[in-house]
């Protein structure tokens, strides 16, 4: 009986991914390629992220997906990080009051064993090291703040599963300093993307906010290259920044869920007991 | 001339290599299929990630560092094996260890085939609340 629906769910599996497969090759889902028209756009961006010559529209780097996320819709992606931001904050004032007990911060040799212990404190520098390279590369070659940030983030979470949450605490990465990391990075971000201006205005001219290379009706913007390595402007502070910002909010958010739920429902009944 | 003859020598070893990788795969599998219980299904799955990823990807590296008409690039890709193989060579024994012990100290996966078990008796020296 058993083997029968084994036999039947792998039939039905490779007879309809067999229909589907055919259906697609012989055009029933109707024109699936877009249009060639829509190649020109694609083909645009291509050409003008890294074009010394094109003044108005050029992001001077060489990855066409940061650019578009830190340059072309700069303000979009603030308002992104600003969601995920807001997000975070929902769920610290969620589990308000929540505390790890400290009494028990003492107690923190529990965890796996020595070879797994070792195996991950080589690791989660490994881990931080990419992250890192993910970030600060993320205007030359595919990845970016985001992506840098939640690589780091693995870091923390793997010694928090590998020695204990206490372990965590006990070396300082706490909630609030997570806390203050990524709100320094928020600021961070808001303040490149009013870097021109701020240097416009010291200046005595005017510039756009969100501008990262000097455009013809505003002659002031950030290097596209310091001491010879190329660091695209604003990218490569916008990528940093995001960098704290997201491997910090996602700490938190580990932190957070690691708190055991007898803990959690305790402090929930003592607030109703104090009433 | 000379360097002809140690790219070939390269190729040639790599070859072998994922060919070794290729063969010791197989015979993973058919361990992972055909072995009794978890614990001797573990041995199999470190031939597959010992010699059936770690060997070939040492094998890759050569290859790439062999081929030159792949240019300058073939040293990117030579190095990338390299650190796959040397992160795969940490953490697989790693993750192994913590599954086996993981399974031994849970009592969910019986130690079938022993003869003897020295963990047991060292636990049982320990004191009983480590083996609880």
């Amino acid at each position: 009986m058993k083997g029968w629906k084994h036999v039947i769910a792998i039939t039905s599996l490779v007879v309809s991914t067999s229909v589907l497969a055919l259906a697609t090759a012989i055009g029933g889902l109707g024109y699936i390629l877009p249009t060639p028209g829509v190649r020109d756009l694609a083909y645009w961006y291509l050409v003008t992220v890294l074009s010394p010559s094109n003044k108005l529209f050029t992001a001077m780097s060489p990855e066409a997906v940061t650019s578009i996320v830190w340059d072309y819709r700069g303000l979009d992606t603030l308002f992104e990080t600003s969601v995920f931001f807001l997000a975070i904050i929902g769920s610290i004032a969620l589990m308000r009051g929540i505390k790890i007990v400290p009494e028990r911060l003492r107690n923190y040799s529990s965890g796996m064993s020595p070879i797994v212990k070792t195996v991950t404190r080589i690791t989660a520098g490994m881990i931080i090291a990419v992250a890192a390279s993910i970030a600060l590369h993320g205007h030359l070659t595919p990845g970016g703040g985001f992506q840098g940030g939640a690589t780091a983030a693995v870091a923390p979470l793997l010694l928090m599963v590998v020695f204990s949450i206490y372990f965590i605490i006990k070396s300082g990465i706490t909630e609030e300093r997570m806390l203050a990391l990524r709100t320094a990075g928020l600021v961070g971000i808001v303040f490149t993307a009013f870097s021109a201006c701020i240097i416009a205005a010291s200046l005595g001219t005017q510039a756009y906010v969100f501008q990262n290379q000097p455009k013809s009706t505003a002659a002031v913007g950030l290097p596209a290259s310091i001491m010879g390595s190329l660091t695209s402007g604003t990218l490569i502070f916008f990528n940093l920044f995001e960098f704290f910002a997201v491997a910090a909010g996602f700490t938190i958010v580990f932190l957070l869920l690691s708190i055991p739920e007898n803990i959690v429902k305790q402090a929930l009944r003592g607030v109703e007991s104090e009433h | 001339m000379e360097e002809s003859m140690i790219n070939l020598a390269l190729v040639g070893l790599g070859e072998i290599m994922v060919a070794v990788g290729v063969i010791s795969d197989l015979i993973a599998a058919l361990g992972m299929l055909r072995f009794p219980n978890f614990f001797v299904r573990l041995h199999a799955a470190t031939v597959g990630t010992i010699w059936g990823a770690f060997l070939p990807l040492v094998g890759a590296s050569l290859i790439a560092a062999g081929s030159e008409f792949l240019g300058q690039y073939r040293w990117f890709m030579s190095g990338g094996a390299i650190v796959t193989a040397i992160l795969i060579l940490i953490l697989a024994p790693a993750g192994s260890h913590a599954l086996a012990r993981a399974a031994y100290r849970s009592k969910s996966a019986e130690v079938r085939p022993k003869s003897v078990d020295h963990l047991r008796e060292f636990l049982k020296k320990e004191g009983g609340e480590e083996s609880a």
